[in-house]
């Protein structure tokens, strides 16, 4: 049994080294065709080496990549966190009422398909602040998925299920804690996995436009403007395996949540 | 597991059955009244069981039998209260059904445990809903004294995906007992046990009913003849749907306490068995079969 499990890992990062390979000789190639106008992974390992050092700097003057990464995250947090304390409730309710779905589908169909950054000017003219607007902008694209996960795991709740509850006299807090909420955690789980995973695509986006302390300012300012192509592939690298590790850590409560049928 | 000797467990049967002389036996306990049940499907009205009546006694076993689809399920929820009779009623220990409710112990066909909960906790859970008035170690102990008639306790804390059909089906006895309802709704509760167990569950079921001087009412669906035989004081046997009716009911004054091995023997055993054979097989016509 051990050694099986061994020898899957070895293979799967065999396979993983060999995805990274060919991904490092595709990046070689592009430089070499573009005369490093596109850095070599080796002079972007230099300018990585240089973004990490001493990456949670926090002068007035001066911010570490370390420190950027936080603030993005934590306005990510925020405003995944408020928009989870919103869309779960509301998901639920969908879910249980007719009424309340046929109520609030019709807005969830128009607003969900506008593109994030939409909100932000939005969110500005409201807060007259970015780094508000930013959150506010998360906020409203974390809602969508789990909103509409939350509904449709509840919304599948099986009628055995239901007789249980019906058989036996369920209170409705118990129907809520026993029945409701158990059955629709794992949906609930892979619209926030979802929610996480857009609000991660759009913080960069946002901070883009809203300037201040950020992996997407970073990007925009001493990347772009600052002429270093280089940086603007730490960054894309840095934010890749970031997300990455949301994910996993969101598919990890998916599986620790999920029941055998 | 335990082990009865059939023929023991039947004697202690015998010992109690001598004691009990009670006055309140033989009240109406169920009336079912000219009850239709109609369900709404794509296709229009879909009428299952029409106009049945049918009353049952304080303290007497019936099993319902038929074809698959003929209604029984669905005519043990109108006297749950899981269904509603499109025209009738049903009177369940004097009062009108309108929902479900702790006086009958209801054990579903597909057994409906919550596959997140623990053996334990679909049973405490259900005796925490039905009983809010007993304190918690009362509960408790029902749950456990539930789960050790059914030989389940060394499983207490397996999740539902963990047991086998015909355990699964002991959790959703356990659990209409541990309510300690006046009236047992079975449906189908055996089907899924290998013959052995089956039998246990049949004297234990007896032994319940015994120990509670027969004052519970009970209502069994089943396939298995001998089953409804030996167990039943009455058994009804439903037309093929839709539209199902009453085709007959065929008494079994068999003696209690039956003994399994016995009775087959007995003439009167097999009169009912025969009638019961025909009354299903008279049903199958080539069309059936080629159906
Ligand atoms: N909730 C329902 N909605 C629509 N049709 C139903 C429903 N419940 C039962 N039926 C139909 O009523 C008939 C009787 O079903 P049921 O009582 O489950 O039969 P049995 O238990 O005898 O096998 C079947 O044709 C079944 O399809
Ligand atoms: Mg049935």
């Amino acid at each position: 049994m051990k050694s099986i499990f061994s020898y899957k890992t070895l293979v799967s990062i065999l396979y993983f080294a060999a995805g990274i390979a060919l991904m490092g000789g595709i990046w070689e190639l592009i430089a070499s065709l573009t005369k490093n106008e596109i850095p070599s992974p080796k002079m972007t390992w230099a300018v990585f080496k240089e973004v990490m050092n001493n990456p949670f700097q926090d002068d007035p003057d001066y911010k570490g990549i370390g420190t950027k990464l936080l603030s993005s995250l934590g306005r990510v947090a925020t405003g995944f966190g408020l928009g989870s304390l919103v869309a779960i409730p509301l998901g639920l309710l969908m879910g249980s009422s007719k009424a309340v779905m046929n109520i609030i589908n019709p807005m969830v169909q128009l607003l969900r398909p506008v593109s994030p950054l939409a909100w932000f000017p939005l969110g500005l003219a409201i807060f007259q602040d970015s780094p508000k607007a930013s959150i506010f902008m998360i906020f409203i694209c974390s809602l969508w998925p789990t909103l509409i996960n939350a509904a449709f795991g509840v919304s599948h709740i099986p009628q055995d299920h239901k007789n249980v509850s019906k058989a036996f006299g369920f209170s409705a807090w118990k129907y809520l804690t026993r029945i409701v909420l158990p059955f629709s955690l794992p949906h609930i789980l892979t619209g926030l996995r979802l929610s996480i995973g857009v609000a991660w695509m759009v913080i960069v986006a946002g901070e883009m436009l809203s300037g201040g302390i950020g992996l997407g300012y970073f990007v925009w300012e001493e990347g772009f403007n600052g002429g270093s192509v280089a940086k603007i592939l730490v960054a894309i690298i840095i934010i890749g395996i970031v997300g990455l590790l949301l994910d996993k850590f969101f598919m990890s409560l998916q599986k620790r949540f999920s029941y055998a049928q | 597991m335990r082990q009865f000797p059939v023929s023991a467990a039947d004697n202690k049967l015998a010992a109690i059955d001598q004691e009990i002389i009670n006055p309140a036996l033989h009240q109406d306990c169920i009336e079912v009244k000219d009850v239709t049940v109609s369900f709404k499907s794509a296709k229009g009205l879909y009428t299952a069981v029409q106009d049945i009546s049918l009353t049952i006694k304080k303290g007497e076993i019936v099993s319902l039998i038929g074809h698959s689809g003929c209604g029984k399920s669905t005519l043990m929820g109108t006297i749950s209260g899981m269904v509603k009779p499109s025209k009738g009623t049903v009177i369940a220990n004097g009062q009108v059904v309108t929902q479900p409710g702790p006086d009958r112990g209801i054990v579903f066909q597909n057994y409906s445990l919550l596959p997140w909960l623990s053996v334990y906790r679909n049973i405490y859970e259900a005796v925490d809903a039905a009983l809010p008035r007993k304190s918690a170690s009362e509960k408790k102990a029902l749950v456990e004294h539930n789960l050790k008639m059914v030989n389940l306790l060394p499983h207490k804390d397996k999740l539902p995906a963990h047991l086998s059909g015909g355990m699964k089906q002991r959790v959703a006895i356990a659990r209409a007992f541990a309510i300690n309802p006046s009236i047992l709704l079975l449906d189908e509760p055996f089907g899924a046990l290998d013959a052995l167990t089956k039998s246990n569950m049949h004297l234990e079921l007896l032994k319940l009913w015994n120990l509670d001087n027969r004052e519970k009412t009970i209502v069994m669906v089943t396939h298995d003849i001998e089953e409804a035989i030996f167990l039943s004081d009455r058994v009804v046997v439903m037309n093929n749907g839709p539209a199902a009716t009453i085709r007959e009911i065929v008494d079994v004054p068999l003696p209690r306490p039956r003994n399994k091995k016995e009775i087959v023997h007995d003439p009167e055993y097999i009169r009912i068995h025969d009638r019961l054979l025909n009354l299903l097989i008279e049903k199958f016509s080539i069309d059936d079969i080629h159906a």
